[in-house]
């Protein structure tokens, strides 16, 4: 699948800050040529180089170039994206959405890969290549959710990459999930899910338990939706991180929402972040602001890789999601206040998996020759200007194919 | 204006759809609508065949919705049209003052160039009324003002307005109620104020000036007021007082209120007896980095509530993209209005208090003798619309098309 060399001409790259009194003010930056060879960038070049090796060329047209998106909390498997409008159902509890949404598995297992697809295009189209999708695996809906996912992934295989999680979605334990879980595993799942092991499972410990046991027999990373709030979310991070910790999973598991996080105080906030750096257990969020948001700049601070993710898009739980990741990034920006040309441009991070074109001191981080070509062209004069005002996304590559947008 | 045509196979919402007794769905069908003299002089069902030889415009079944009203901007200080630049970081609010008053005058572009690219900007997501703030203090004198005025002047056909002089720097700081009294003289329609606490240090004296202002210019009243917890319903008390002692209800408004966000349900419904009693609107921007004011309760609470989209780009703030079906969809996320009902409700944060259909699913709008200041829309109902950030293709003022497009049927006979 890999086309044969090309030069991304007159790309725009960021090359260094313009500071004042100490300040960056402003972002530099450089139109450059990039050779883009086997889904790399094999060569960085000036624009202002004349080149005569023949290899054909694109135009960027002075397009800011920056890394692609990745979606790291979504649920593909049920929505009704691309189908008629619905709103939600006015519920009590949890378990009641839980009991609508039995309910309605029989359409949403019907539609799971044209659903997911519908959102994939979009996704692609707003510059993410790379997509961790949660998918509903319980013993009453066996695998149908992760067949339709692994379909929509093969129709989208040139487009994106992509984690599954194994998501027990109404408890591990409360559906005796364990099998079908180990089996999705087997089946092309890449992560263990679940939810809630208080609210949801009532055995906190058991339910992690089984949770560790599945990953470390599948020799898969971890991640878990842990709604639960104040300090029985917090005592369930403890838990955790108590057993990746005895598990050897560093670097390996993901907490979800970890919602409890933005109801306690800064102080054991930070605690726990630094627990959550020195075992490298990443955060999921999707920076809520109908509840109390978890201080994303904290735990970043502490050393905690925090990926934002938009959850859902239009479905039986909730109708408001753009779809958009860089709006999501926007909507950290404006909630942590995160207003000045650097702050900003870090903030593109949580996007990208970390990948952000310059360090504090102005030098280039990415691209850097070597690097996989996937990348976004957008109408901004820098990573600043593009989460701050959502900026036009005009082509999209994915392991230096293009997957949406003309040049 | 003065023609008269048909706005033919436009989608208007015509009841709720009830499942087990709750609202599960909005019902809507196609409809003709005559338009005359900027008003809707019919409304028949497209199934209608028209038989007079006015000319038509097909809206091809997009939702019809009453057009937005943007009830908080500021236009003098954007930087749209601008290249990009981030916010200078401050120590405090001084600093950041000084850096706007700094940083405008110097741009190359006009103040009324960028008030006009904003407004093109609010237009074209269906905003046809447009509450602005614009800085009175000495350096600028009224200038501003006169800026605001002239782009405004520009979208005269399209956008009616109310222009706040806003003594940005404090009235009593910057000792700027002659300036005040002189752009009230000049066209503008509300006293505007800051913080008469934190900003201008003498609570009594600086609401009491505004007031007096008001009162002697037969103007409205809009205080920004940020100040939080019991300095900020403090503030709001002695404002109403006022308000009640001047009778000057319904003409006075509160904008941000965040207090109203920080104090127990109980006070905040206190607090909303007072606000209604005294005729007092609160206007959001609905910002996501702090508590807002309780905006169902104070609905419920009899109390009048809108939305504006506030700073767009400026040197305060980098955000903001001037579309205040946006502001309210952020809204309804943040108080949960998942709901078909709910939301569809909601819209009437957005438009001065219409809605498509009342709470029983009657309809309301389009009525015929209104204004036909209209959007349309690619939903097919408000909750859509709301809950999807729906694409505006078409705006009305007046019956004129304003922004976007609609064609013109090839054929004037159905």
């Amino acid at each position: 699948m890999k086309a044969s060399p090309y030069w991304i001409i007159n790309a725009r790259l960021e090359c260094g800050y313009e500071w004042e009194q100490g300040v960056v003010t402003g972002t530099r930056t450089e139109l450059c040529d990039l050779l883009i060879e086997n889904g790399k960038i094999t060569r960085i070049v000036p624009s202002s180089e004349i080149l005569e090796d023949g290899v054909p060329k694109k135009d960027a047209k002075g397009l800011l170039i920056l890394p692609a998106m990745a979606e790291k909390h979504i649920h593909l498997e049920k929505t009704y994206y691309g189908g008629p409008w619905k709103a939600t159902t006015p519920v009590k509890n949890l378990f009641e959405r839980h009991a609508e949404d039995r309910t309605l598995l029989p359409m949403y297992l019907q539609q799971a890969q044209a659903g997911a697809e519908s959102i994939l295009s979009l996704l692609v189209a707003t510059g993410v290549t790379h997509v961790r999708t949660h998918c509903h695996v319980d013993p009453t809906v066996g695998l149908g959710f992760l067949e339709g996912m692994l379909r929509a992934f093969e129709t989208f295989t040139d487009k994106v990459s992509h984690e599954i999680v194994a998501f027990p979605h109404y408890g591990m334990l409360r559906t005796q999930a364990r099998e079908t879980v180990r089996e999705a595993l087997r089946q092309g799942a890449t992560h263990v899910g679940g939810v809630d092991p208080g609210g949801v499972d009532q055995d906190i410990e058991r339910s992690l338990q089984t949770i560790m046991e599945l990953a470390v027999e599948a020799d898969a990373d971890i991640d878990l939706h842990l709604h639960d709030p104040g300090h029985l979310g917090l005592f369930t991070i403890k838990r955790i991180a108590a057993m990746t910790e005895e598990a050897g999973w560093q670097g390996r598991v993901t907490i979800s929402h970890a919602l409890g996080l933005g109801d306690v105080s800064l102080e054991e906030a930070r605690e726990v972040a630094q627990q959550l750096a020195t075992l490298g257990i990443s955060i999921a969020s999707t920076v809520p602001i109908n509840r109390p948001t978890i201080p994303i700049p904290l735990l970043h601070k502490a050393g905690v890789a925090v990926m934002l993710g938009n959850d859902s898009l239009t479905d039986n739980w909730t109708p408001f999601g753009s779809g958009d990741l860089l709006e999501k990034a926007g909507r950290l920006a404006e909630r942590f206040r995160l207003t000045d040309e650097r702050s900003l441009g870090v903030a593109l991070g949580f996007v990208t998996e970390g990948r952000i074109p310059l360090d504090d001191a102005g030098n280039r981080l990415w691209p850097l020759v070597g690097d996989e070509a996937s990348l976004m062209a957008v109408e901004a004069a820098s990573s600043a200007e593009a989460v701050a005002r959502r900026a036009k996304r005009r082509v999209v590559l994915f392991q230096g194919n293009r997957v949406a947008g003309e040049w | 204006m003065g023609t008269a045509y048909w706005l033919t196979n436009v989608r208007l919402e015509t009841g709720y759809r009830r499942e087990n007794g709750v609202v599960a769905g909005t019902d809507a069908s196609l409809f003709h609508i005559l338009i005359k003299d900027g008003k809707f002089a019919r409304i028949a069902q497209a199934t209608e065949t028209l038989a007079d030889d006015l000319p038509q415009k097909d809206a091809k079944g997009l939702l019809a919705l009453p057009s937005f009203i943007e009830k908080h901007v500021h236009l003098d200080k954007t930087l749209l049209g601008e290249p990009w630049r981030a916010v200078i970081p401050v120590a405090n609010i001084i600093e950041r003052c000084e850096i706007e008053k700094r940083a405008l005058p110097a741009l190359p572009t006009t103040t009324q160039e960028r008030a006009e690219n904003l407004l093109s900007v609010l237009l074209s997501y269906g905003s046809t009324h447009v509450r602005t703030h614009v800085d009175i203090y000495p350096e600028a004198g009224i200038s501003n003002l006169e800026s605001v005025q002239a782009a405004l002047a520009t979208y005269a056909n399209r956008v009616t307005h109310e222009i706040v002089a806003f003594p940005q720097h404090g009235l009593l700081r910057t000792d700027a109620q002659p300036l005040l009294r002189e752009a009230l003289r000049q066209g503008a329609t509300h006293v505007g104020g800051v913080d008469p606490a934190t900003v201008d240090g003498d609570l009594e004296q600086s609401l009491h000036q505004m007031m007096e202002l008001a009162v002697e210019a037969n103007a409205g009243v809009d205080l920004h007021l940020h100040d939080p917890g019991h300095l900020g319903t403090f503030t709001m008390k002695r404002l109403a007082a006022m308000t009640v002692d001047a009778g000057w209800q319904g003409r006075v408004a509160i904008s941000h209120a965040f207090a109203l966000g920080d104090i127990p349900v109980p006070e905040a419904e206190e607090m909303a007896t007072i606000l209604r009693e005294a005729g007092i609107t609160i206007i959001s921007s609905v910002p996501f980095s702090r508590a807002i004011p309780p905006v169902s309760l104070l609905h419920q609470n009899g109390v009048d509530v809108a939305l504006g989209c506030d700073n767009i780009f400026d040197t305060w703030q980098p955000y903001g993209n001037g579309d205040v079906l946006e502001r309210l969809w952020r809204l309804a996320e943040r108080n949960r209005w998942l709901d078909e009902l709910a939301l569809s409700q909601s819209l009437r944060f957005i438009t001065g208090g219409k809605t498509t259909l009342d709470a029983n699913g009657t309809q309301l709008w389009p009525a015929v003798g209104e204004e036909a200041s209209l959007v349309l829309v690619e939903a097919s109902c408000s909750a859509e619309a709301i809950a999807r950030r729906a694409d505006r293709q078409a705006v009305f003022f007046k019956g004129s098309q304003v922004a976007g497009q609609v064609e013109e049927a090839t054929t004037t006979k159905g």
